[in-house]
């Protein structure tokens, strides 16, 4: 599936999807979308460079680092890397629950400000689902992109 | 009895049967197959419970400003319990798979009969 | 005074933080984590000992929504509970140090011990029906851990594993028990709770609501059975001589102050709930029979454990008859028992320990004129024995009294048969007077040849039985002293009217002290005749098997696990499509018999049903048409002649379905299902590039047996869609409703969905995202660690 074609399309689609994901991901609380659809959309974002051009295009293509060869799938860089995210969107998840428990309101309560008087935007809301949401879009992408690159590495 | 409940019930029941069908197959891909089947209609099922009506603009269980008063939606509930449903229906459907296919190097035949 | 809260849950909780502290503990002191162990005992004394004179309850929230908490009662009847368990636990870990010294799993050891200790304070102060229900079984689970201490040993194995069944099967009992107190709480406060304080506290109406639910001897009968097996009434006694194979310092515990009197305890707790006639013709009648039969087998002993093991039970026996009673007599018989018989029976199991220890033997015949070569033990076996004997002026005297004046009171008011109840009582003490003896003669009977030279122990061995000997010889000469200190007042928490309790050595001659006279004559008359009496009640146990319990353990345990061996293979078979036929058959059978039995589907033919006046031309044209391209896919995905093919029509419907979700007003939905589905298309074709095109002979017969289950399974999928499915003019569901409206108030988000998955429902996001993980980390570890398994 390495073709020229793939590589060219996965080039210009690849950031329009990303930077749509990302939308899809603050956006969430208020327009469809969310943490699960905005992760799902970068793994498939992620998936389609990898479909181009292979596992290792992350690393030596965008990050333009030497790939060690000869290492297992675990022990994989890049794997290393997505079992981090997912490991790490748990720690934010159990962290935004705990966060609510030390204003001694139960496990996982969430609150949210409205800031008025923003320049442009005239009012800003900040709320603490958005901290959740980040954790869950690290767990989907890592998880889902953990699974995928494991399958393909075989 | 309006006709859209006949017709999800139809889709639902139909659903239900291919997949127990698959399921019951000896290779074991198609069992995997089954199972993702299933899983589509577990999740039609739930939608459904949620009442279907015909779409348009104000059942979006997305609201249209803050305040105001507050339109009838679709049933979020179900959507959301859907939503979750299907990431980890990935999830389930690609660790079946990995299975399969470990079963496969450790056994040497697609055949969950002859699986010592 | 009301009670502290923290400093009773610190009692509490200190055992289980030192037992969680044990393996290091034990690592670094050895043998002297005994003496730690002391320590913690002594200041969980010294914390319930803060509380005398207190009395009330404090409780903590723990689950309002079921009106269960941490609630504590402090009255005497918990505080000589709980200070007999931690001052008897201070002896026993003691005594541990020296008798443990060079065993392996002391860490294991010791920390069972500290736990154990703890729950029996957990029982002694909860006031909380759940909290005591976990409490209790946690005693279960401990003792069947310390029971079964020699791992390598099938005796203690069996032993340990009967302790468990035999207590925690009663553990069931009180919990149903429980369950119908609070169902019948709501008839007396109008709404059900779990708080056992209150319900004593308000005994009338409680006692009211049961009699009119027809809830009284049900829970009563429970609660007899989860006392009973605890402990070690007749016919569940047989556990307990089992359990000897325990270390001696934790039979020791086990037999005086802890285990088998947490059944006791609770007997007291609920005496005055439930006292009424039923429950002295209860308790009267199982602890009288107990008495008497733990008193014979006593006698037919040959081991000096055993000996103490029976003994303990017909003790036990003794102080449930006690509580039996429906006057107060019987309730200070209960009492002051308790802790007579707590201070006698660890001192004595201590002393067998140092018996076997110092002579090698527990065999009674082996065993003789001991006293020569250890005064001491032998001092204390003298106070102890005769105190268990029950001979004036030991301890053991005052509380048998109790129950002779108690029995002699309810023949003298009831008559006819009941006369038979202070024979009863006269009997067993008889036997209890000769077991007696019986033991003693190990250290003042005549010395066997054979018996080689008797180490002196070592001191720290004797001088911890030492202290319980003094206090219980101090209760002996002055028993005012311990009813002045505690006894009266646990009594009056056991007695529906407070009472003064007088203990004291008889002044003149009353039928009660007759009675006390009788027994020790005729014991010690009967005394040479003991190798008679013992051949024959062992005759008998031997010719009679059906009668022993036991025996009726082991016909229950080797049948169940010959029909699990004999079912086991026939249910698990290996076979994948055995697994999911019997589970989609059943599943479905069970949902069409539910959909019978409650009439939601009529019968055919009745002409009634949801089926009649279907609305056809409502359907929306595109869902219609969506759909039948989705059902279309899945057939095909059915009848695939290739893997490619059917994961390439597996996708035509999942993207159906995404439009489906897309009519159906789900956006979020529609979106998600288009990505995972392109997404489950990618990991099909990776994982299919691996594995062959599988082909096989069509077999009819299966064929048409799986279609005939897959067309049941999915008819009734038809049919609860139809049945359960609102009607769309239906209003939204209030759950509905309530997060549409919340969502902006609440949750500041319009998009309801994601408010739900990231706000209202956080907690049951979090556990989807767990499984997202664990779904990850096993794909990585299936495939990246292939190679370390068993095989290699």
């Amino acid at each position: 599936m390495t073709t020229t074609m793939m590589k060219t399309t996965a080039r210009i689609v690849v950031p329009i999807i990303l930077v749509v994901a990302l939308s899809l991901l603050l956006q969430g609380h208020n327009l469809p979308g969310g943490g699960f659809i905005g992760g799902v959309l970068t793994t498939v974002a992620l998936a389609l460079i990898y479909v181009a051009h292979g596992l290792d295009y992350l690393e030596s293509g965008v990050l333009d680092r030497e790939v060690e060869s000869g290492a297992g799938i675990f022990q994989h860089r890049t794997v290393l890397a997505y079992r981090k995210t997912f490991v790490f969107g748990l720690a934010v998840v159990a962290g935004s629950g705990v966060a609510g428990v030390s204003f001694e309101e139960p496990f996982l309560t969430q609150a949210f400000v409205i800031v008025e008087d923003v320049p442009i935007y005239h009012e800003i809301e900040l709320t603490s689902a958005l901290v959740f949401d980040v954790g869950v879009y690290c767990v989907v992408v890592g998880g889902l992109l953990t699974i995928l690159s494991v399958v393909g590495g075989e | 009895m309006p006709a859209v409940s006949i017709v999800l019930a139809g889709v639902v029941g139909g659903l239900f049967a291919l997949g127990t069908f698959l399921v019951l197959r000896r290779d074991l891909v198609r069992v995997v197959w089954g199972v993702a089947v299933l899983t589509q209609a577990a999740n039609v099922y739930l939608i459904s419970m949620g009442g279907v009506r015909e779409g348009t603009h104000d059942l979006v269980p997305v609201l249209a400003a803050h305040g105001g008063a507050v339109p009838r939606t679709a049933d979020p509930l179900v959507q959301a319990l859907v939503l979750t449903a299907i990431v980890i229906g990935f999830g389930t459907t690609a660790l079946a798979l990995v299975l399969t296919y470990r079963a496969y190097e450790e056994n040497d035949t697609m055949n969950v009969q002859e699986w010592q | 005074m009301s009670p502290q809260l923290s400093v009773v849950v610190a009692a509490v909780g200190l055992p289980f933080l030192a037992a969680g502290a044990t393996p290091l503990a034990a690592r670094r002191l050895g043998d002297d984590t005994g003496y730690a162990g002391a320590a913690v005992a002594l200041t969980c004394f010294a914390l319930v000992a803060t509380q005398l004179g207190r009395a009330g309850t404090a409780s903590a929230a723990w689950i309002p929504s079921l009106d269960a908490a941490v609630r504590v009662t402090v009255d005497g009847w918990s505080l000589l509970f709980a200070l007999l368990a931690s001052g008897v636990g201070v002896v026993v870990f003691a005594y541990s140090a020296r008798y443990m010294h060079g065993e392996d799993g002391l860490a294991r050891y010791y920390g069972t011990l500290l736990a154990f200790m703890g729950s029996i304070l957990g029982v002694a102060f909860a006031a909380d029906l759940v909290l005591l229900f976990v409490f209790w079984e946690l005693t279960s689970v401990c003792s069947f851990v310390l029971i079964g201490h020699e791992t390598e040993d099938a005796a203690a194995g069996y032993s340990a594993r009967m302790a468990m069944l035999v207590t925690v099967g009663g553990g069931l009992a009180l919990l149903v028990g429980v369950l119908l107190l609070s169902t019948a709480s709501r008839g007396a406060f109008g709404t059900a709770t779990f708080d056992l304080a209150a319900m004593l506290a308000d005994g009338g109406a409680m006692r009211a609501a049961l009699r009119e639910s027809g809830l009284f001897v049900p829970a009563l009968a429970l609660f007899a059975v989860a006392a009973g097996a605890k402990s070690a009434q007749v016919p569940l006694h047989f556990w307990l001589p089992n359990a000897m194979v325990a270390p001696t310092p934790v039979s020791a515990f086990l037999h005086s102050a802890t285990m088998v009197k947490v059944g006791v305890y609770f007997v007291g707790r609920i005496r005055p709930l439930f006292l009424s006639p039923e429950w002295t013709l209860l308790f009267v009648t199982v602890g009288l029979a107990t008495m008497t039969v733990g008193a014979v087998l006593a006698v037919a002993s040959t081991d000096i454990k055993q000996l103490l093991a029976y003994s303990t039970a017909s003790h036990l026996g003794l102080m449930v008859a006690g509580f039996g009673f429906g006057s107060a007599l019987g309730a200070e018989a209960g009492v002051f028992h308790l802790l007579n018989h707590a201070l006698f029976k660890a001192a004595l199991f201590l002393v067998a320990g140092v018996v076997a220890h110092q002579a090698g033997t527990r065999y009674i015949h082996d065993l003789g004129g001991l006293w020569r070569g250890m005064p001491f033990t032998a001092g204390i076996a003298a106070v102890t024995g005769l105190s268990m004997a029950g001979v004036p002026p030991f301890n053991g005297f005052y509380s048998k009294e109790f129950l002779f004046e108690a029995a002699y009171g309810a023949a003298a008011a009831g008559g006819g048969l009941a006369w038979l109840l202070p024979a009863t009582a006269v009997l067993a003490s008889v036997f209890t007077v000769l077991y007696s003896l019986r033991f003693l003669s190990v250290f003042f009977g005549g010395r066997p040849a054979d018996l080689g030279r008797i180490e002196r122990p070592h001191v720290t061995l004797v001088v911890f039985p030492g202290v319980l000997a003094v206090l219980a010889g101090v209760i002996g000469i002055a028993p005012g002293l311990a009813v002045e200190a505690i006894v009266g007042r646990a009594v009056d928490a056991t007695v529906l009217a407070p009472v003064e309790v007088h203990a004291g050595l008889p002044d003149h001659v009353t039928p009660p002290v007759v009675m006390s006279a009788v027994a020790i004559l005729a014991g010690v008359g009967a005394y040479p005749f003991v190798g008679r009496i013992e051949d024959a009640v062992e005759t008998a146990t031997r010719t009679a098997t059906p009668v022993r319990p036991n025996w009726w353990y082991d016909r229950l345990l080797d049948g169940t696990e010959a029909t699990g061996e004999r079912l086991g293979p026939v249910v698990h078979n290996g076979l994948l499509r055995t697994y999911a036929t019997w589970v989609v058959a059943v599943a479905a059978g069970f949902a069409l018999l539910g959909y019978l039995a409650t009439g939601a589907v009529p019968l055919p033919g009745t002409g009634a049903g949801p089926w009649v006046a279907v609305d056809w031309p409502g359907v929306p044209p595109a869902m219609a048409l969506v759909l039948a391209v989705a059902a279309a896919a899945g057939v095909a995905v059915t009848a695939a002649s290739s893997h490619v093919a059917g994961v390439l029509t597996l996708s035509i419907l999942g993207f159906m379905i995404a439009i489906f979700y897309i009519l159906a007003s789900a956006p979020d939905l529609a979106l998600t299902q288009l990505l995972v589905e392109t997404l489950v298309l990618l990991v099909f074709l990776l994982v299919l590039e691996e594995l062959p095109e599988f082909y096989a002979d069509l077999e009819v017969g299966r064929t048409v047996r799986d279609a005939a289950l897959s067309v049941a399974v999915g008819g009734v999928a038809f049919l609860t869609v139809l049945l359960a499915a609102p009607q769309p003019a239906a209003e939204q569901t209030r759950i509905a409703r309530y997060y549409v409206e919340q969502a902006v108030p609440a949750a500041g988000g319009t998009n309801v969905v994601n408010v739900i998955l990231v706000d209202f429902r956080g907690f049951d996001t979090l556990g989807e995202l767990l499984a997202v993980s664990v779904a990850a980390i096993s794909v990585l570890v299936l495939i990246t660690m292939r190679n370390r398994g068993e095989t290699g």
